[in-house]
């Protein structure tokens, strides 16, 4: 055979020319011969690890390059590709070893440098990874080094300077997938999802297989709140990419948000599974531990989280800290802010929670501070600004200086309002319609088909108007539960086609159905007590279908000055979807649109069943309030109902601040000093609803 | 059938039933179950499949196409897609989807993984372009052509490297500056394509077809030796092929009893079997009323073929290798085809744009052959040399 013939630098060189041609048996082979004759032959190992690597054999590759790193002669190209395999791997403090060793045999291979920029990105090593990928675009600029310095400004936060290293990259090739999925994760972090979705459907176009896209295009649908589409792609990627820790994640994020938190549970505890050294998923287990109620396990989880490398450190400190304010231990919240913000000064999670807090007084320099984040020539998050904004709001008003705390609420508000899509006169069209649809006769002769359990309590109203508070009084009680804010009556409410026209033509069947879809979902989280309160604030609209399912149900109407409850909507950043509050004016527009609602429930719904508290009413006079409250409701006295403040539960919502404090006065008419702030909201309460 | 079926056995049945030929029944039996436990994924792809293969071919990538805008990632649901659009003669988004070819579980493996970029179409002067042949000797046959036209655009140094049956045939060719067998050493080259990528990459249109014909040439000194060899045969000379590649995936459906072909015998025409491969002993022991010359010992090559096309009349072949030669050597050829053809054979159309010198003969239901083999002897009847 001539090949026998061949010296071994011949073989080498000629297994290389078949492997670039894609040649993979004759490569294979004449390396297979080299090494026959020479074990550990370093140029044979390197092809072999390569090939190995092509084939989606990362651990075989390893393997071969490593041993090749044992030569004494190595070329610093083997080490620079033995280190990036490394990174695949996660294995990151040797792949630095290897990527330095690399760089230190040959300064001049640009490669090398680029590999030991990525890695040290994701080692948390940022400015350093700044200079080594800067070092590769001053020699040889590409596509992937601009991409990679992207994605290095992106874990800094300097977004600005992120956009344009993406922008850079996609003018050298502009079918560039990887760079247009990470524009799309850049362009929602900047409050433009739909850009953001735009870019990532591109990159999926580019490179179906792509699934870092998919993870960025479902969290633009979060953005544009449309999660039935964000889990969709999750899915859709889960479907070709079953063990993508980061969809299992986001999947379980999504899935607590829409009150489906034992699945969500699940697939966290997936994704730990698949990584478990990562912090994301050690964080993601806790979010979801604490929203099933563990909050021991979720403590445990946060600070396993913030105990592990990578970035999400400080997000596992601030959840541990929004977790202990929950539970009701601030001194401890507060610390942990505090060392979260001395770490990490630009933490605005921190700032946020940190605002809500305390009470600011004039001059105080954290104000200062806050404000410096928002300086021109920062470059934030969209989504950090926004909270800024609105802490700062608070801070200010604390302090007394209401213009420039209106400013702030103004300028959050609208950022908010932007990505948004909200039709306040359609809201009021469908209100008008629920209305028509749900006349006194109506309720009446289909309460006969629905179930007459005594067990749900439902408390509704506006949002920010005392739901809260009365939630905490008969949570307190013993013979209640507070289970939060459900959002199980607005799913069911989605499967009823045509609602709410066909509410009167619903079978005795379905009417019963739905009854006892309701009360299965709330018996399990009963705790074994007689009632369980709802508190969902929407459900102000589908007070005439509870009459109807569950004719047997009390509706408490949580009733607060129109003006009063604007403004504390207007000045809160709402973690979920709230739609109509981050305009004055619609604010306005939208609680006569509720009022007139409320007004033709307060019409022709059974008095015993519909109960209305004055948040005014309980302030003035805690105690004849409450007894009127429990009375009405059939339960007996009890003190622990005055003394709600000191009841160990957690309270996820929007005022759960306010519930730990015993009843303060402050609230009622405090509007009225921003009077001159409030024009348009004034207004558009005092316009008849169109 | 109230009772709701599970999942996994609906799918085994309508997979049967498609197997048997039975389109419709399989479309009636997904639609029922669809129609009762609401639609999905996979049950959208059987439901496309069965729907394509009663011809519908349209409404078959409607369906396909909603799969892959629900699921990007469905590489074979994008490769079903392609041959769909193809088949209709949608190039532009069919070539597209048609790259996912190598990205299929069944085909991931068997995928060619050049170590160099892939060229873009975009003009490369001063810099060496390999060309790889890919899958079947038809494919190739077909798709050579486009080598010409890369080394145009591309301005670049050509490299051919082709299966070493083809070889010959490939030097007679225009346009490669340098022909390797396929599996030895290319010498070195920037950038590389795979033969059935170049449509994609040139963006090959309808109207671009069929490009210069014939683009092959038979070698003059084996045709001089196959004239010979045939001379004693009165005219019209009629070369025969019944069968492919047993291996391919549509095999049952475009291969032929050669029972089949007895109608023809009456024509007047003298037959010879070009057939090779397993069924190639076949014409040792012809039906009766179709009598033939058994050439499959004296073929030894393409080279072969070539130069019985050349000296024969007409071929009448299944879609199979011997076609696509004699469309390239711009010799008469009729090609019988199934109910639901390759892609490369479009709809409802007699000719083709690849080949003006081949003819097509369709199924006008699924299995027909009969309508085909009567059209065939009436066409052969009136054939006048």
């Amino acid at each position: 055979m001539q090949s026998n013939q061949l010296t071994i630098q011949e073989a080498l060189q000629r297994a290389s020319a078949h492997w670039q041609a894609g040649q993979a048996e004759p490569a294979e082979q004449l390396c297979q011969r080299v090494l026959a004759v020479w074990p550990g032959q370093p140029d044979a190992l390197h092809i072999l690890g390569l090939m190995a690597h092509a084939y989606g054999n990362l651990d075989l590759a390893v393997q071969h390059l490593r041993q090749a790193a044992l030569s004494p002669r190595v070329p610093a190209l083997y080490l620079s590709n033995l280190a990036e395999m490394l990174r695949q791997k996660g294995i990151l403090a040797e792949a630095e070893d290897m990527a330095r060793r690399a760089v230190a045999i040959d300064p001049s291979l640009v490669s090398a440098w680029n590999n030991l920029g990525i890695i040290l990105q994701e080692a948390g090593k940022l400015s350093e990874s700044v200079s080594c990928l800067e070092r590769v675009i001053a020699v040889r600029p590409s596509p992937e080094v601009h991409n990679n310095l992207g994605n290095t400004f992106i874990r800094m936060g300097e977004l600005e300077k992120a956009r344009a290293q993406f922008t850079s990259a996609l003018a050298l090739r502009p079918a560039y997938a990887e760079a247009l999925s990470n524009m799309a994760y850049l362009l929602n972090e900047l409050g433009e999802p739909e850009e953001a979705c735009a870019s990532a459907r591109e990159a999926i176009d580019l490179n179906p297989k792509l699934s870092d896209a998919y993870v960025n295009l479902a969290a633009a649908e979060i953005s544009r709140h449309r999660r039935i589409e964000a889990l969709h792609w999750l899915d859709s990627l889960l479907a070709f990419a079953p063990n993508h820790g980061g969809a299992h994640m986001a999947r379980a994020k999504i899935l607590m948000r829409i009150d489906r938190a034992e699945a969500g549970l699940e697939a966290a505890e997936r994704a730990l599974a698949l990584a478990p050294q990562s912090a994301e998923a050690h964080a993601t287990h806790g979010e979801l531990l604490q929203a099933m109620g563990r909050h021991d396990e979720s403590l445990a989880a946060f600070v396993r989280a913030a105990e592990l490398p990578g970035i999400s450190r400080d997000n596992a400190l601030a959840s541990r800290a929004a977790l202990l304010m929950e539970l009701g231990r601030k001194q401890e919240a507060i610390e942990g802010y505090e060392a979260l913000l001395a770490e990490s000064p630009r933490n605005v999670a921190a700032w946020s929670s940190r605002t809500e807090l305390k009470t600011f007084t004039p001059g105080d320099p954290e104000i200062a501070q806050m404000e410096q984040l928002l300086a021109p020539g920062r470059t934030i998050s969209y989504k950090d600004r926004m909270a800024l904004h609105f802490a700062l709001g608070k801070a200010l008003l604390d302090a007394g200086d209401a213009p420039r705390a209106f400013a702030h609420y103004g300028e959050g508000n609208r950022l908010k309002r932007s990505t948004l899509t909200f039709d306040v006169a359609a809201s009021g069209r469908w209100m008008d319609d629920i209305a028509a649809a749900m006349p006194a006769e109506v309720i009446a002769r289909q309460a006969a088909s629905g179930d007459p359990s005594a067990m749900p309590i439902f408390i509704v109203g506006m949002p920010r108007s005392g739901t809260t508070l009365l939630e905490q009084i008969l949570a307190s009680h013993p013979q209640v539960h507070g289970a939060g804010e459900l959002s199980t009556l607005e799913r069911l409410v989605s499967g009823i086609p045509g609602y709410p026209a066909t509410a009167g033509g619903l079978s005795p069947q379905d009417i019963a159905a739905l009854g006892q879809a309701y009360l299965t979902h709330v018996a399990q989280r009963a705790n074994g007590r007689a009632h369980v309160v709802d508190k969902m604030p929407a459900n102000f609209l589908h007070v005439g279908l509870i009459g109807m399912i569950l004719p047997g149900a009390r509706i408490i109407h949580s009733r607060r000055n129109a003006v009063d409850t604007c403004l504390s909507c207007y000045t809160k950043l709402f973690q979920g979807e709230q739609v109509f509050t981050y305009d004055l004016a619609e604010l306005g527009a939208f609680h006569r649109h509720y009022e007139r609602l409320m007004a033709h429930w307060r019409a022709v719904m059974p008095p015993e069943r519909f109960i209305e508290v004055d948040y005014e009413a309980v302030i003035a006079d805690q105690e004849g309030e409450t007894r009127r409250l429990l009375e009405a409701l059939g339960l007996p006295w009890d003190d622990r109902c005055l003394a709600f403040h000191e009841t160990q539960r957690p309270v996820r919502t929007a005022s759960l601040l306010q519930v730990r404090q015993p009843l303060y006065k402050t609230s009622a008419g405090r509007a009225a000093r921003y009077a001159a702030h409030l024009g348009p909201l004034l207004k558009a309460l005092e316009e008849p609803a169109a | 059938m109230n009772a709701p079926m599970p999942a996994a056995r609906l799918d085994q049945a309508v997979v049967d039933l498609m197997g048997q030929g039975s389109f419709a029944q399989a479309e009636q039996m997904i639609r029922a179950h669809m129609s009762a436990h609401g639609a999905t994924i996979p049950l959208a792809k059987l439901l496309a499949r069965a729907v394509r293969g009663q011809g519908r071919i349209a409404e078959a990538a409607e369906l396909q196409g909603r799969v892959v805008e629900l699921m990007p990632g469905d590489l074979p649901g994008r490769f079903d897609l392609a041959e769909s659009l193809l088949l209709m003669g949608e190039f532009k988004r069919g070539w597209r989807e048609y790259h996912w070819r190598y990205d299929m579980p069944h085909t991931a493996r068997i995928a060619r993984k050049v170590q160099r970029p892939r060229w873009d179409g975009a003009p490369i002067p001063g810099k060496t372009l390999l060309i790889h042949d890919e899958q079947g000797f038809g494919d190739t046959l077909q798709f050579m052509r486009l080598v010409r036209d890369a080394k145009a655009r591309s301005g670049a140094r050509v490299v051919l490297e082709i299966h070493s049956a083809l070889l010959p045939l490939a030097r007679r060719m225009e346009g490669p500056d340098e022909i390797v067998e396929r599996g030895q050493l290319p010498p070195a080259f920037d950038v590389h394509c795979e033969m059935m990528s170049l449509p994609m990459v040139l963006g090959l249109k309808l109207t671009d077809l069929p490009g210069p014909v014939p683009y092959l040439r038979a070698d003059p000194a084996r045709v001089a030796r196959w004239r010979t060899r045939l001379a004693h045969l009165p005219r019209p000379i009629v070369a025969l092929v019944w069968a492919g590649t047993p291996t391919h995936t549509n095999d049952a459906n475009r291969s032929i009893p050669l029972e089949r072909f007895v109608p023809l015998g009456a024509a007047g025409a003298s037959f010879i079997a070009v057939q090779k491969g397993p069924r190639a002993a076949e014409a040792l022991t012809p039906p009766a009323g179709l009598r033939m010359e058994a050439l499959d010992s004296e073929i030894a090559d393409f080279e072969d073929t070539a130069a019985i096309l050349e000296v024969a009349d007409l071929l009448i072949s299944v879609d199979s290798s011997p076609i696509h030669l004699a469309g390239a050597l711009g010799r008469p050829g009729w090609v019988l085809l199934p109910f639901v053809p390759d892609w490369r054979w479009l709809l409802e159309r007699d000719d083709t744009p690849w080949y003006p010198s081949v003819r097509l003969f369709r199924q006008p239901k699924v299995g027909d052959w009969e309508s085909v083999f009567a059209a065939l002897a009436r066409e052969l009847h009136n054939l006048r040399y």
